[in-house]
This record gives structure tokens, C-alpha cells and sequence, in this order.
């Protein structure tokens, strides 16, 4: 058993991939989702979280969940990766979840956790572009996951130097949910409008400062460098296949060195990463928040980076092969696109970690964190 | 107590004194430091059980496992210890007999070794087999001394790129020992003591102006025929293996080191405001974000290792390291900014010597490219490269 996993990883690791591996079918599943146009296989999802079970991996054990914490939610984040599956699984079990384990009120978790857990509900998040407004929640978030289809929206409202942590029913008319038309199509993303609904209508969760609040969300987002890791994977075995079968010049492609220089960096950039992603997931588990962040900071940086250098080498590495819609490399290559830019970007994360390591940029921590809690989406 | 906290009390009480001026001293690019005080040093670690504690305990080790040795390495860089001018024989020389030596080589050696008294280079390349390793000319015969009871082995031929042989007192050498045999076939590993008439040993003049390496000339050398491991034949085996060592966990002292470097760096980058350059900021998280990766690599990759044989991940360790810290050398030259182009008192202070000295890092030990080479082979399995003589 390789560190930082055990058994109890390891048999996760195994039931998800095979389950995830009948789901993906050859890739079929991929082109299902595209042309479904909704970003999501919510029967597959019913299926994977409930019969499954895995939708509470990561949850608390007093709460329902399998309580493999962070680094048992990482194994099935990278075997989701793998078959790029589309689902709900980080807006509800990664972000929500996270939000609501370290801000609700013990009286909220034991309502929804154990629903999370058992997939009963989906749950996307809009934290940014919300305030308080005459008693009501009203403003823009832009970029919500999964909102199109999830039973609630967590709406982190700002007030103050805090967030306030509303659930609301995704049905209800106070909001207008519009998904957005997108270059990854494996993806529900959506604009989601509070049009001034009334806080009685809306489930008060509990609140948290800022600065705690950007940290939670990192360490979160950083669940997506496992994603990064997972599909990565899958395209250095696709073209490990291709260029094995692949003959110029009277030999098969992989016997060259300008290939197998390249496939070597793509396995350094890929393990290197997949610490980054093993570490932040160990860290999350066993320290305190301001190491858990620091680690998230790296994963993020670190696993987006390698995640979209990895999927463009491979479509390269493939000839015209890779740049067909009928050939499944560019479904991860737009995927590891939009993560870079889905919350912050690597090199915002690089700048984040420089104050947290003590280089001091002249840029006020606080206000800097502040900053990319309002201004996700990679808009700055 | 762990093994950390007793190797933190015991450094505060031992590198004082005489020994003070070796903290934070003759670390990579800095080898030049006090040798011979650090010869001395590798006494005092000996005596007090500090050498060798991955090793088994019936060998004399303590039987550390990896998350210990990390420990241990970190803690000692964390003190200021001084680089280990015994590491060739700790890290590579001890494993391998203790894999491939018989009990009378094991009793024989890895004393001296484990006590700091014998220090040990390798003698692996030649002009002409530097990447091409089995290409080696240097010839060993068995024969008979008028006088002595067994043969001993006599060696001809030339090694270069022989680190810190100018301070050790054996090399391990690989040679061809039988006539005619070509690449991996033929070869013999031998344990060969430096002073005698039959060596030579011309220090090399590098990029930095110091000379860890050397070139060693063999004459006519002599080694006793006890002091073969193996067999005549085992060589190519035993080299590989002990490569195995040096790409494993041989380099964690040294990359445990590469944090006081990265904190130097940090400490500038404050003070002469290159902090506020967020292009260099960012590239200075992006170092300790690597170094952080380096670290949890040797947790994820380097455990059992005892034979020297390697997991599919650990085979990027080398690459990985090498590469980080000669972009470390780059960002040290950047973040001093136009001082980094004017000399101290005529000497070169530490970033400079580390900008300079980790250009090596990239070529000794297997270059780049051939690492890159081994990772396809060997982890991804595509085809090998074709051989001229193939």
C-alpha cells in the first residue's frame, strides 16, 4: 500500500473505477453528455451516490458519511476525473459539504449532511455577487455549478467583513437560474439572480468570516487537483496506446525519442502532481486550516498547471487524430481549460502562497483574500 | 523519544565549539567548505550513531524507516548540519555490500564507514562511457603477486567526473574484466584503496573555480581479490543496483538541504524588495511549492528500496530534484538582481555558488535525457533506444 493510502482507499479506488469505467463506455458516455446539452447524467449520479454510496465518502460518520475524509473524497475525485464523469459530486459533496461541516449549526448538519451523504440532495453554491438587501437576498452570481438541475443553492451572502450561509430550494421563484452555453460541455454551469427573496424564505445555515471563508472554499477547489490528476491519466494513456500503434518511417512512433522525452515530462509533471493533490487531501485531514490552505493553495497551482499543459501535449502528440470531435481528448482538454479559470487561477494561487510563505508583496493578505472570494471565475 | 528530537538535542550539543563555524556549511555547490573539519565532524556523528541509520541493525544502522529518515535528514538540514562528507559511503557504498558483500567485506568495511573514518568516491564514468556507461575500457586482471599468498587484482584505465576523490580513501570502480567482453558483459566491481603508487588523482577545474571532481588515472593499480563483490561477471548488476541507491534515498540529505537555500532566498527576496516583483514572487511560491512536492515524493515513492531496485514513480526522483534546483540557481541569480554580478572579498557567496554548482545537478548521476530515457523505458515501457553496436 503506497503512502499516504490504505486498504479502506484502496477498495474505494477499485469499486469507483470499475463503476465509473462501465459508465464511461469508450468514451460514448462523453459524446451522450455533450449532446444532451444539460452538463449532467443525473441517472448515473442517482445511481453512483445512492446505490453506491459514494456520494458520502468524505462526510462525517455521525452525519452519514463513510468519514474517509478529504483523502478518500480525492481517490474518487481522480477516478471521476478518469472517465470525466458529470455530475454534482464537487458542488455538493466537495464545496457545499465543506462549507456546511465548518460553518452550519449543529442543528443544519444534522438536517442536510446526512442528505448529502446518502444523495439525496445536490446542492450547488453561489458565493459571489450576493448581499443583503431589506431583509432580502438579492444580487448576480455568475458562475454557479450545477444549478440547473441541484435541489438547493447555497447562497453565501456578504455582510460585513463575513458570509452568511442561506439554503434555498433551487425551485423557489426568488431565483432565476440560467444555464450558461459552454466550451466544456461535460459541465451544468449557470447564472444564478436573486431577485430580492425574502430571508424567511431561506434556510439560515450559520456564517464565517472571510478570511476563514476563502480558506474553506481552497481547500475545497483543491478536491479538483485530483480531477486534474485522474484525467491527466487518461490522456498519458491514450497516447501511450496511439503512439504504440501509430508507424512512420517504418516504426512505431513511440520508438522515437522526440516522443518519448515529451511522454516521460508528461509522467514527472503527473506524478509531481499527483503529490501535490495526495498532499493537500493527507494535510486537510490531519492539520489545521492555515496548512490545509497552504497545501490547497499548491495543489491548485500545481495540478491546473500540469492538468492543461498534459491535455494540449497529448492532443499534439496524437497528429490529427487528436484535433477530431470523434476522438475523446479534447472533452479533457476543455475540462482542464475550464478549471484553470472556474475559481482562481494557478498563477493567483502561486501569488496567495508567496504572502502565506511570508515573501511580502506589498499586497494585504486580507484584502487579497477578500478579493477572490468576490471575484471568482477568473473575471479579475 | 524519536529520532528527530534526539538528533535535535544532540546537534545543539555537539556543533558548537570547534565545530560551530561548519553550520549551514559544505552543502551542494559548497563542498569546498572546511573538508577536513568535516571529515572530523563524520567522527562525531559516527561515534554518537548518526551514520547509517536506514541501514538494518544487525549491520550497525538503526533500522530507520523511510518516514524516519526523512525526519532525521530534515531535522539535520533545519540545525545548519553540516554537508555530509561521508554520504558516498553511507548512501551507496554501505547498501550495496551490505546487498552483494559476503559477511567477511561486511565486517571489513562498513565499520570504518559507519564510524566517519573511511570516506569513498565512485568510480563509474570514463571519457567515453559518461551516458553509454557499459562502454567502459578500464581493465582489471587477476594475478599473482610474488610474495603474497593470494592474486590481487591489477588495474588499468581512467575514470573521470570522480567526486571528492582528491578526499577519499577507497573507490569502488567498475572494470572489464575479461578480455574482449564487450557492454554489460565481463565487468567486475571493485573495492580499491586510493593511496598507492598505482593512482593518480588530477582535480577537475569547474564552471565555479573548485574542483569536487576529478579525474583518477589507474597504473598498474592493486586491489586484494577479497576486495571483489560479487563475481568477475557481476558487475554491470551490482553498478545498477547501486545507481538504484543513488536515484532512491541517497539524495534526501542533500534535498533537505535545498530548504535552507530556498529560505535564503525567501530572506533576500524581503529585504532588497524583489518580494514586490510579483513576477518573482510568484515564481518563489512556485519554488517552495516544488520543494513541498519534493518532499512528499520521497514519502509517496522511496520506501523499499533495500535492494535498490526502484517503483515506476521513484524513477522521477532524479530528474525531478535535479531540475528543481538548478531553476533554484536561476531565481537565486534573479532575485539578487545586479548584485548577483559582483564577487565578495573575491569569492563567490553562496547563491552564486549555487547557481553555478547546479548546473551539475542536471548532468551527473544520469542526465536529464537519460532519465528521460529510463522513465519511457522503464515506467511507461516504450521501446528502447537502438544501439549502435545492436
Amino acid at each position: 500500500m503506497a503512502y499516504p493510502f490504505n486498504e479502506d482507499h484502496e477498495m474505494i479506488r477499485e469499486a469507483a473505477r470499475g463503476w465509473l469505467l462501465d459508465w464511461h463506455d469508450g468514451g460514448k458516455a462523453l459524446e451522450r453528455v455533450s449532446v444532451s446539452g444539460v452538463g449532467v447524467d443525473l441517472d448515473a449520479w442517482a445511481k453512483f451516490a445512492g446505490e453506491q454510496g459514494f456520494a458520502g465518502i468524505a462526510i462525517e460518520e455521525a452525519y452519514g458519511g463513510a468519514g474517509l475524509g478529504a483523502l478518500g473524497r480525492s481517490v474518487v475525485m481522480e477516478e471521476m476525473g478518469y472517465a470525466l464523469f458529470s455530475s454534482p459530486f464537487f458542488s455538493t459533496c466537495c464545496l457545499a459539504a465543506d462549507l456546511l461541516t465548518h460553518f452550519a449549526s449543529e442543528a443544519v448538519k444534522k438536517v442536510y449532511l446526512p442528505k448529502i451523504a446518502a444523495g439525496e440532495i445536490s446542492v450547488g453554491v453561489a458565493y459571489e455577487g450576493l448581499s443583503k438587501y431589506n431583509e432580502t437576498i438579492t444580487g448576480l452570481s455568475p458562475y454557479v455549478l450545477d444549478a440547473g438541475h441541484c435541489d438547493y443553492v447555497l447562497a453565501c451572502v456578504a455582510s460585513d467583513n463575513k458570509f452568511e450561509l442561506y439554503l434555498v430550494p433551487s425551485s423557489h421563484e426568488g431565483l432565476v437560474v440560467t444555464q450558461l452555453n459552454t466550451l466544456d460541455r461535460s459541465r451544468n454551469l449557470c447564472g444564478v439572480e436573486f431577485n430580492q427573496l425574502a430571508l424567511k424564505d431561506a434556510d439560515y445555515c450559520g456564517a464565517s468570516d472571510v478570511v476563514l471563508f476563502d480558506q474553506v472554499l481552497r481547500i475545497a477547489q483543491a478536491s479538483l487537483a485530483s480531477e486534474a490528476i485522474g484525467g491527466a491519466q487518461k490522456c498519458l494513456d491514450l497516447v501511450l496506446d496511439y503512439t504504440d500503434q501509430r508507424v512512420q518511417f517504418g516504426r512505431k512512433i513511440s520508438s522515437y525519442q522526440a516522443i518519448k522525452h515529451r511522454c516521460a515530462d508528461i509522467f514527472v509533471d503527473l506524478q509531481t502532481s499527483r503529490s501535490s493533490a495526495y498532499m493537500a487531501a493527507n494535510i486537510a485531514d490531519t492539520s489545521n486550516l492555515g496548512q490545509a490552505h497552504e497545501a490547497a493553495l499548491i495543489a491548485i497551482a500545481w495540478a491546473n498547471d500540469m492538468y492543461f499543459k498534459t491535455a494540449g501535449e497529448t492532443i499534439q502528440l496524437h497528429g490529427g487524430i487528436g484535433f477530431t470531435w470523434d476522438y475523446p481528448l479534447h472533452y479533457y482538454f476543455k475540462r482542464a481549460r475550464a478549471n484553470r479559470t472556474l475559481f482562481i487561477t494557478p498563477q493567483q494561487a502561486y501569488i496567495q502562497l508567496a504572502s502565506v510563505i511570508g515573501l511580502d508583496t506589498g499586497i494585504n493578505i486580507e484584502a487579497q483574500s477578500h478579493g477572490a472570494s468576490q471575484l471568482v471565475g477568473g473575471q479579475i | 523519544m524519536s529520532l528527530r528530537s534526539d538528533l535535535k538535542t544532540w546537534l545543539e550539543e555537539n556543533l558548537t565549539g570547534e565545530f560551530e563555524c561548519l553550520r549551514w556549511r559544505g552543502g551542494p555547490g559548497d563542498e569546498d567548505a572546511y573538508p577536513e573539519l568535516r571529515q572530523k565532524w563524520e567522527q562525531k556523528l559516527g561515534v554518537a550513531g548518526w551514520i547509517g541509520v536506514g541501514l538494518p541493525e544487525a549491520f550497525g544502522g538503526r533500522g530507520a524507516d523511510l518516514m524516519e529518515i526523512v525526519a532525521f535528514n530534515e531535522e539535520y538540514a533545519r540545525q545548519g548540519g553540516p554537508g555530509r562528507a561521508g554520504h558516498i559511503g553511507e548512501t551507496l557504498v554501505a547498501p550495496t555490500i551490505i546487498a552483494f558483500g559476503s559477511s567477511e567485506q561486511q565486517q571489513r568495511f562498513l565499520p570504518n564507514i559507519l564510524n566517519g573514518t573511511d570516506f569513498w568516491c565512485q568510480g563509474y564514468s570514463e571519457p567515453n562511457a559518461g551516458s553509454d556507461l557499459s562502454n567502459i575500457k578500464t581493465k582489471a586482471r587477476l594475478v599473482n603477486v610474488d610474495g603474497q599468498a593470494e592474486p590481487s587484482w591489477v588495474i588499468d584505465g581512467q575514470k573521470i567526473w570522480t567526486s571528492l576523490a582528491h578526499e577519499s580513501d577507497w573507490i569502488f570502480v567498475i572494470a572489464r574484466a575479461v578480455e574482449g567482453s564487450k557492454g554489460r558483459d565481463g565487468l567486475v566491481f571493485l573495492l580499491v584503496p586510493l593511496d598507492q603508487p598505482g593512482v593518480e588523482v588530477r582535480p577537475i577545474r569547474q564552471i565555479s573555480g573548485s574542483s569536487e571532481f576529478n579525474e583518477v588515472y589507474f597504473s598498474e593499480a592493486i586491489t586484494a581479490s577479497s576486495n571483489c563483490l560479487g563475481e568477475a561477471g557481476d558487475g554491470w548488476k551490482i553498478a545498477m543496483a547501486l545507481l538504484g541507491f543513488e536515484r532512491g534515498t541517497s539524495t534526501l540529505g542533500q534535498q533537505m538541504m535545498f530548504r535552507n537555500e530556498l529560505n535564503e532566498v525567501i530572506e533576500l527576496a524581503n529585504k532588497n524588495g524583489a518580494s514586490r516583483d510579483l513576477e518573482l514572487a510568484s515564481r518563489i511560491a512556485k519554488a517552495h511549492a516544488g520543494l513541498e512536492i519534493m518532499r512528499f515524493n520521497a514519502l509517496r515513492m522511496l520506501e523499499g528500496t533495500q535492494d535498490g531496485s526502484l517503483s515506476n514513480e521513484a524513477m522521477i526522483s532524479k530528474i525531478y530534484w535535479a531540475t528543481w534546483h538548478r531553476d533554484l540557481g536561476e531565481l537565486a541569480m534573479e532575485v539578487m538582481g545586479r548584485s548577483s554580478e559582483v564577487l565578495q572579498d573575491d569569492a563567490f557567496n553562496r547563491l552564486q555558488k549555487l547557481f553555478l554548482f547546479s548546473r551539475a545537478d542536471t548532468i551527473y548521476a544520469g542526465t536529464n535525457e537519460i532519465q528521460r530515457n529510463i522513465i519511457a523505458e522503464r515506467a511507461l515501457m516504450m521501446p528502447r533506444e537502438p544501439r549502435g553496436n545492436d
